[in-house]
């Protein structure tokens, strides 16, 4: 046994009480296996050292976040916020333990006492002000739908497509819900869109912690789908889909949610969308934690790339579906400076670029947006394109 | 060493989008955030720091509505011993000078070394209560301060002043010092000091509490309003070749060359 001094900070009984009751309570489970941090995104940044299966033990010995020394507990709270929500540790655990949920209760308790990063906390403050986590006029919302023909959702419409924030706002993802609109119009689909109504759907507010925020702006949210009477709702974002699909309706939403993936595909297999012109790249598909592994749609986004004449469609290899690596972005990542040798978005561009891929392609605002940040800095001869930009370029 | 450091919850309005009330004479709230006043964020920090070089005691101290209790909390939960509410609920829209009276009132009755403020509050932007406070109290202060290097009996300090002139200054205690941003990093609360914080009474003081003397109110809000546009922000869009063009037409035409 080591020596007991070794013990920097004091076992308590009282948070690990509170943790569990904020929704830690896989705590119990774990046997310290190991597996969560092989499996982690963070093991395959070489430098980086990120003990995933010390948060199921210190947790339950109330040891989370406990220095009373100042630098040291910020290393500690450094490390409750590296934690991308991707699920990999998951996935693999052999007793089903979601350390994200574990991490995410002592986040809870950090958020209510101001003690977090203060770029999450301007992020959680925008979306609580103005609706998007970039602090962008609510009037701008709907400009990327300008010249569009896009209509406002009215009762009897079939879908509302939600885009969310980076679609809307952000000049580069923009484009995704361009080619959206573009192909459902193609379609002829009866849809509309909620425009300067329209508020994040405050996924990332929830994974940050701000627990009492997510709650206002989903009961609002909610209540603006019911006034408006919305039944199906049609997402780019997968943070979307899965909060949308598995958290709002403990609020009491009453709607469906389709990603776009599964309705072009759909439209596929039903000859509603056809694909006219070829599409003459070698594509790789990268798939986002959420749309895989949280939410197990791994088929349809396929299903719509072999579909597309000429195009090659490429695998990373071993790396491929629910052992896909996060692009880094989940639960706050996208808003975090990490130093550049430390950056998860790194290992993952270097696995799609090796497979020799033209394009890579993406079916989430989150890794369009990092992987083309990333590319900036790189001289890198690889394009990204959502499926969505693909399919519009094929019609 | 007994440091009083004083704090004020305010609406987070850096980076947001604000609009003015139908009462014309406030804001609307409904969709801001509240925090700890960022300067006072660092009076805390700086309070704790000098609470670990020679012990004592750290009370902080809020005129507020109840919901001041959540800002109070997390000033205990980051290293204050005691927090104080007076309530701001017995009193009708204090401006500067009365809110320094009445945070006067409640002080007189505590022992304390030092006072430490925020040096300006994000909401009203007034920085007044510090200094005011200082001279009811009839105490030396310094305000805008960016370094406090103290004993137990007095205390040497930097101001911060324009143009990075830095103004040394040697204070006896008790003294008062209106704190900037940047003096130091405050700190996050840990787990176990937020749970302690938790179980902490937040001392209550309503206006039968306190030995109040006659409140002077030198300044009423009228209106609030959003002031006109006076000036234009263009943004010049194009390859860069095509904007360069551009300014330098706008230049030309503005007749600024």
């Amino acid at each position: 046994m080591k020596d007991k001094k070794n013990l920097t900070t004091e076992i308590n009984p009282e948070i690990r009480d509170i943790l569990v009751e904020m929704g830690a309570e896989d705590i119990y489970k774990c046997y310290q296996c190991g597996k969560c941090t092989s499996a982690c995104p963070w093991f395959q940044v070489e430098i980086y050292d990120y003990p995933v299966y010390k948060f199921s033990l210190e947790t339950a010995l109330g040891a989370v976040a406990s220095s009373e020394d100042k630098k040291e507990l910020e290393k500690e709270i450094d490390l409750i916020y590296r934690c991308v929500g991707c699920e990999a540790c998951l996935d693999q655990c052999p007793h089903g333990i979601s350390t994200p949920n574990i991490l995410r209760a002592a986040r809870r308790l950090l958020v209510d006492f101001g003690s977090y990063p203060e770029i999450l906390k301007s992020t959680v403050q925008k979306i609580h002000n103005v609706g998007n986590p970039f602090g962008e006029h609510r009037e701008n919302r709907a400009d990327w739908a300008k010249g569009l023909n896009v209509p406002d959702y009215q009762q009897g419409m079939e879908y509302l497509y939600f885009p969310c924030c980076l679609p809307a706002y952000e000049t580069r993802n923009q484009k995704i819900a361009q080619a959206t609109v573009g192909i459902l119009q193609k379609c002829k689909v009866s849809f509309g869109i909620l425009g300067v109504k329209e508020t994040c759907c405050g996924e990332v507010i929830r994974r940050i912690g701000a627990e009492n925020i997510f709650e206002e702006v989903t009961k609002s949210n909610i209540k603006e789908f019911e006034n408006s009477g919305v039944k199906k709702v049609l997402v780019t974002s997968p943070h979307c889909f899965t909060t949308f699909k598995n958290e709002y309706p403990d609020f009491g939403a009453d709607f469906e949610v389709q990603h776009t993936t599964q309705y072009f595909s759909h439209l596929i297999d039903t000859g509603k969308l056809k694909i006219d012109k070829s599409f003459y790249k070698k594509v790789v598909y990268h798939d986002p934690c959420t749309l895989g592994r949280k939410n197990k749609i791994y088929e349809e986004p396929r299903n719509i790339l072999k579909n597309i004449l000429g195009l090659e469609f490429l695998e990373v290899e071993n790396f491929n579906r629910n052992l896909s690596v996060c692009c880094g972005a989940g639960s706050g990542g996208l808003w975090l400076e990490w130093e550049k040798e430390e950056r998860i978005v790194n290992v993952r561009l270097k696995q799609l670029m090796d497979t020799g891929a033209d394009i890579i392609a993406v079916t989430c605002p989150y890794c369009l947006q990092m992987f083309e940040e990333t590319l900036k800095s790189m001289d890198a001869d690889i394009k990204v394109m959502d499926i969505s930009e693909i399919i519009f370029e094929c019609l | 060493m007994d440091i009083i450091v004083c704090i004020k919850r305010v609406p987070q309005t850096a980076e947001a989008e604000v609009s003015i009330d139908s009462t014309g004479k406030s804001i609307q709230k409904d969709r801001l955030t509240f925090d700890m006043n960022e300067s006072d964020t660092y009076a805390l920090e700086e309070a704790v720091l000098l609470k670990e070089k020679f012990e004592g005691n750290i009370t902080v101290l809020s005129l507020g509505y109840p919901d001041t209790d959540d800002t109070l909390r997390i000033a205990l939960a980051k290293g204050a011993d005691n927090a104080i509410r007076i309530k701001a609920e017995n009193f009708e829209n204090p401006d500067a000078f009365q809110t320094a009276q009445i945070l006067k009132s409640v002080i007189k009755t505590i022992n304390f070394d030092i006072i430490l403020t925020g040096c300006i509050a994000t909401d009203d932007a007034y920085s007044q209560i510090g200094v005011t406070l200082a001279e009811l109290l009839e105490i030396p202060h310094a305000a805008l301060v960016i370094k406090v290097d103290a004993n137990e009996q007095r205390t040497h300090v930097h101001r911060e002043l324009e143009e990075g002139l830095i103004e040394h200054l040697d204070i006896k205690l008790p003294a008062l010092l209106t704190i900037l941003t940047g003096i130091n990093e405050p700190r996050y609360a840990s787990l176990i000091a937020i749970r302690r914080a938790a179980k902490k009474e937040i001392q209550q003081l309503g206006k039968e509490n306190i030995e109040l003397e006659d409140l002077v109110i030198n300044s009423v809000i009228e209106e609030l309003y959003v002031p006109p546009v006076t000036k234009q922000v263009e943004i010049l869009t194009g390859s860069p070749s095509e904007t360069a063009t551009k300014l330098a037409g706008i230049v030309k035409e503005k007749g600024l060359i």
